[in-house]
């Protein structure tokens, strides 16, 4: 990097280099004009401003060099700046166009604080109303960059009538600088739509674009303003590409939002989209054919799009290619077969000089080509993978893999390739991305396990990666030993163990223990791997070997049998990790040892705001915690009350519930805890009133719309004073493991006193009052907890057939197909798995798969295939299966009557 | 928003830049970013041959003019062809004001001019006028000559 840049500061000495003639003669060197330049002998040529005489050649040479300076990163204390501001303002004096133009940039590079305004502005207030149309249209710009709101009001009139001046210059520098204005002063330039409506008529183009986005921008928060706006250009003729740009845009919006009102797909400005394909101006016809293919179109509808961008694919400017590419590669994403016509054009733009060109069409080409073109793609990839960077790189292995699991029987060619990449340079992220392929195509492709096993346990070879190492010796781990020939995988194994890191060391060590566990043929010779492991300089190593050792060779008693203590040893945690380490976490050493079983096996969704930012999604360990260690916190609280000790486990606790109004006096939420036999209702009390205090405070609860229900005990709250909560319980019995629904109607009932807040002390004498709450319902899905399954298919193939049960609804008429599902994913109360509550634009069918534990433990699993027929109407099918047939007919029965 | 105009020479030296909406500690990474862009691709590349990349959600196009190069940084309505139209007003200002593609030292003997047509074709992030005849006229204070 050169010098000046490694800075940011660029200062002129270093930068002032000599400049070397790169003609035939390179004994010619030639000067910078600026060579030598220093900021203190141009502040000192800057006196010369100040001449009664001015000499405009000089002064024009001394603000270049000034505005060369500030180019370079130099900057002007504030003395320095506020001086050569006064000196600049002198210029004002000399009537030399040319000097008179530098001097209106100086004054805007300078930007002068706003103490220093008002010694330019009654010059430039002068020039605003000069009768040379330059001098206006210079002095609005560099006004509109100076001034503030209240001077604005004094020269709006000004700006008003430069909108409509005849120059267009004129008109077009008073709109931009509205635009400009409009983001801190938006109710002043809103007032000049008389005049802005006017420049949109302009017949010069500029002064017609100009002036569409300022309207525009004035009315944008005006649903039914820009429809008219749009609807009344549509039909005139506008000039500028530039605006008609703007106008597709525009209109594509307005689409988008009426049918998205409307329901009915009506969509009247499509003709005028289509229109535009034809335009001579090469912007206008990419705009329109891009903005087509993002709204939901038919086939029919989108294929002129797709022909004028096929067009451009060959087009010899690069620009237009890129455009061209990147459109359709958006595309593909979603209708992949409404792009297949451009593969060929595609496939010639894989050699572009331009990467990014030769990147998007192979991404894109990776999306639409068919089983037949794979292997030809995936050698000419090969070539081009080597002079691209990494981000480029990971790019494409993505789109590898989603070509590998369309087309799995591709798979051999594929890994090839992924394990050739493996050996080549890059870094981290680019190896990550390859392993994670590897990984997803051996679990998704049973075929590919072997081979793919293979290339990884070469990568570990050579790997320089802690991290990926470790991920792939687990998964070898688990994978290896059912596979045809473990043995020949134990050599790369132990390997790791003689030559890695200690991390890496114990990771083998565990991988090594899994196979002699697994595989009794192979036990005897583990047994003398591991035994050398015992001599590791590692702790961590030594311990696992002597664990493994002890418990795989049955000298330490682990449960009954075998299995269990290959359970102990390598079974998965039925806990999600996160609430583990939440549990942990909070875990006092004491007598009391720690309980695996009572950390919370609900999975807590992320909250929505942090699903839609891909790419910034913290890590789940670190959004985790807050919500499970308040399910832990709740199991703690209630078996330390005495009443609650004995209902045993606690199965679920709700999300609280709020019972009142935002901003009333007493605010109660309430958060259902459900045991198997118990439900116990706690509410959360805040007083907002600083009179008053709260005592014996306690809910009355009518249960008689919830008969399975009775009330066996209530634990009332003392006091509640302003500003600090507290809660009341009241619990129910219910007929054990029974998912029981009812109505529940709430009153809360306390005495209050009056607070003298300047004492804090409260009267001793209160009266008895009552405050109607909000009723609430117990549901089925209180008795469903969302528990993820890591492979869903492998999960429901293990569930009995036999459990199975299969039903179809009509949902009738729904907002979206995303939305249904959305509702009925709602209603069951189950995790989303594999990312399918998901539904893609304009997918006409989805299937969605959940799983849950249904209260008694009962492990749910659940398929539902949704389809549009006709106009928003909904269909589902609903398979389920679940370790108890009758839970699998309860799933029904709660679909069916939500 | 255009988000830079940026000049340099060919070692990847700054001569002129425009940041609008860019925050100051952010120039610096632009700034590398560009140059290094550059770097790797405008070597060899024909005389204002657009070049065109897109990092993030923002697009960028660049090119060589004579020795020096070009980058032009946009987001939102200014994508690649809206920065294709305004790098073309741009070249074409700057080859009217040198009278041929410049050379580096060209290029500074002219910078005042320069820095004038590019206050008349970029301003604060907006595309102002296209055309070179009349940045020409503009930059001596000239009205434009009407169609």
């Amino acid at each position: 990097m050169p010098r000046s840049l490694a800075g940011g500061d660029l200062a002129v000495p270093e930068m002032a280099q000599p400049y070397m003639k790169k003609d035939d003669d390179d004994e010619d060197v030639e000067y910078s004009p600026f060579f030598g330049i220093e900021k203190g002998a141009v502040l000192q040529e800057a006196r010369a401003f100040h001449d009664p005489q001015l000499d405009v050649r000089r002064c024009s040479q001394v603000i270049t060099k000034l505005l060369y300076l500030l180019n370079q990163g130099e900057t002007f204390t504030k003395v320095e700046a506020t001086e050569v501001f006064f000196a600049v303002t002198k210029l004002f004096q000399s009537s030399d166009a040319g000097l008179r133009r530098l001097v209106y940039l100086m004054i805007k590079e300078l930007s002068p604080s706003s103490d220093e305004v008002i010694i330019v502005t009654s010059s430039l207030m002068k020039d605003m109303n000069s009768k040379t149309d330059m001098y206006r249209a210079n002095a609005i710009r560099v006004l509109c960059r100076i001034i503030d709101g209240t001077l604005l009001t004094q020269i709006e009139r000004y700006l008003k009538q430069a909108i409509v001046d005849k120059n267009p210059v004129v008109a077009s520098a008073a709109l931009v600088s509205g635009i400009h204005l409009a983001q801190a002063n938006p109710e002043t330039v809103k007032r000049w739509s008389n005049e802005v409506q006017e420049a949109v008529q302009s017949r010069a183009p500029l002064v017609q674009f100009h002036g569409l986005a300022l309207l525009h921008q004035i009315r944008q928060n005006d649903r039914l303003a820009v429809s008219k706006l749009v609807s009344s250009l549509t039909r005139g003729s506008v000039r500028s590409p530039l605006a008609q740009c703007l106008l597709i845009r525009y209109t594509s919006q307005v689409m988008r939002e009426s049918s998205m009102n409307t329901q009915n797909g009506d969509r009247p400005f499509f003709d005028f989209l289509e229109s535009s394909l034809r335009h001579k101006a090469e912007m206008v016809v990419l705009e329109a054919a891009r903005k087509i293919t993002e709204m939901d179109v038919t086939s029919r509808e989108l294929t002129p799009a797709i022909t004028v961008l096929q067009l451009y694919l060959s087009s010899s400017k690069p620009v237009l290619r890129f455009a061209a590419v990147r459109t359709l590669n958006k595309v593909a994403m979603t209708r992949p077969l409404a792009v297949t016509n451009c593969n060929v054009d595609l496939e010639s733009l894989m050699s572009d000089q331009n990467r990014s060109i030769a990147t998007l069409a192979i991404t894109t080409l990776l999306k639409t080509g068919n089983e037949s073109s794979v292997d030809r793609l995936i050698k000419q990839i090969t070539n081009f993978m080597s002079d691209i960077a990494d981000e480029f790189k990971i790019v494409v292995v993505e789109a590898i893999r989603s070509l590998c699991l369309k087309f799995p029987l591709k798979y051999r060619s594929m890994l090839n390739f992924l394990s050739n990449s493996l050996r080549e340079e890059g870094g981290f992220e680019y190896k990550k991305a390859i392993v994670d392929s590897i990984v997803t195509l051996i679990s998704e492709i049973p075929d590919a396990k072997e081979i793919g096993l293979l290339h990884l346990c070469e990568f570990i070879e050579d790997c320089e990666f802690t991290y990926l190492s470790s991920q792939i010796l687990h998964f070898l781990g688990n994978e290896g030993p059912r596979t045809s020939d473990p043995s020949r995988y134990i050599r790369y194994i132990y390997n790791r163990v003689i030559l890695e890191n200690a991390t890496v060391r114990a990771s083998a060590v565990s991988t090594l223990a899994k196979f002699g566990a697994l595989v009794d043929t192979l036990k005897p010779r583990i047994f003398v791997l591991l035994q050398r492991c015992l001599f590791d300089t590692e702790d961590e190593v030594r311990d696992r070997a002597t664990l493994y050792l002890q418990t795989l060779s049955g000298e330490v008693p682990i449960g009954n049998d075998e299995k269990d203590a290959k359970d102990f040893l390598f079974g998965s945690f039925d806990v999600p990790l996160a609430n583990l380490e939440a549990s942990l976490r909070t875990y006092e050493p004491s007598e009391e040892p720690f309980d695996i079983s009572l950390v919370s096996r609900e999975v807590r969704s992320l909250p929505l705001k942090e699903k839609a930012a891909p790419g910034k999604r913290p890590p789940a360990a670190a959004a985790a915690p807050a919500p499970v260690s308040t399910v832990d916190a709740y199991q703690k609280m209630l078996s330390s009350i005495p009443e609650f000790s004995g209902f045993g486990r606690l199965f679920k606790s709700s999300e609280p519930m709020e019972l009142t109004e935002a901003e009333t006096e007493y605010a109660v939420s309430v958060v259902k805890h459900i045991y198997d036999g118990y439900i116990v209702l706690q509410y959360n009390c805040a007083n907002t009133i600083e009179e008053q205090l709260l005592e014996d405070v306690t809910v009355c609860v009518d249960a008689s719309d919830a008969e399975e229900f009775s009330e066996i005990c209530s634990k009332p709250l003392a006091s509640l004073p302003y500003n600090s909560p507290g809660q009341v319980f009241v619990a129910f019995e219910k007929p054990e493991g029974v998912p029981a629904v009812g109505k529940f109607l709430n009153l809360l009932k306390f005495t209050v006193k009056e607070v003298d807040t300047t004492t804090g002390e409260a009267d001793e004498d209160g009266v008895e009052d009552e405050y109607q709450l909000e009723d609430f319902e117990i549901v089925s899905s209180d008795y469903m907890l969302r528990v993820a399954v890591s492979n869903f298919r492998n999960a429901w193939e293990n569930m009995d057939p036999e459990s199975e049960r299969v039903d179809e609804y009509g949902l009738g008429v729904r907002e979206s197909l995303a939305e249904a599902v959305n509702a009925v994913i709602n209603i069951l109360g189950m995790q989303p798995c594999e990312g399918t509550e998901v539904v893609p634009k304009n997918a006409r069918s989805h299937t969605c798969l959940l799983s849950g534990v249904f209260i008694g433990n009962v492990k749910a699993l659940v398929r539902l295939s949704f389809g549009l027929s006709g106009p928003n109407e909904v269909a589902m099918k609903l398979a389920v299966r679940s370790d108890d047939p009758e839970v699998s007919d309860k799933i029904h029965e709660i679909v069916a009557s939500g | 928003m255009i988000l830079a105009v940026l000049f340099a020479n060919s070692d990847g030296n700054i001569l002129i830049e425009r940041f609008h909406g860019v925050p100051a500690e952010e120039r610096l990474h632009w700034r590398s970013f560009l140059v290094k862009l550059g770097s790797e691709n405008l070597k060899g590349s024909k005389n204002e041959e657009l070049h065109v990349a897109s990092h993030k959600s923002v697009s960028i196009v660049y090119t060589t003019i004579g020795d020096v190069c070009l980058y032009i940084v946009g987001k939102d309505e200014y994508d690649e062809l809206a920065l294709a139209e305004v790098i073309f007003a741009i070249t074409s200002a700057v080859k009217d004001v040198c009278g041929k593609p410049p050379t580096e030292r060209l290029f500074l003997d002219k910078y005042g001019r320069i820095c004038l047509c590019l206050d008349e074709i970029v301003w604060q992030g907006l595309l102002e006028n296209t055309e070179k005849d009349r940045v020409r006229r503009l930059i001596r204070l000239k009205p434009p000559v009407e169609p």
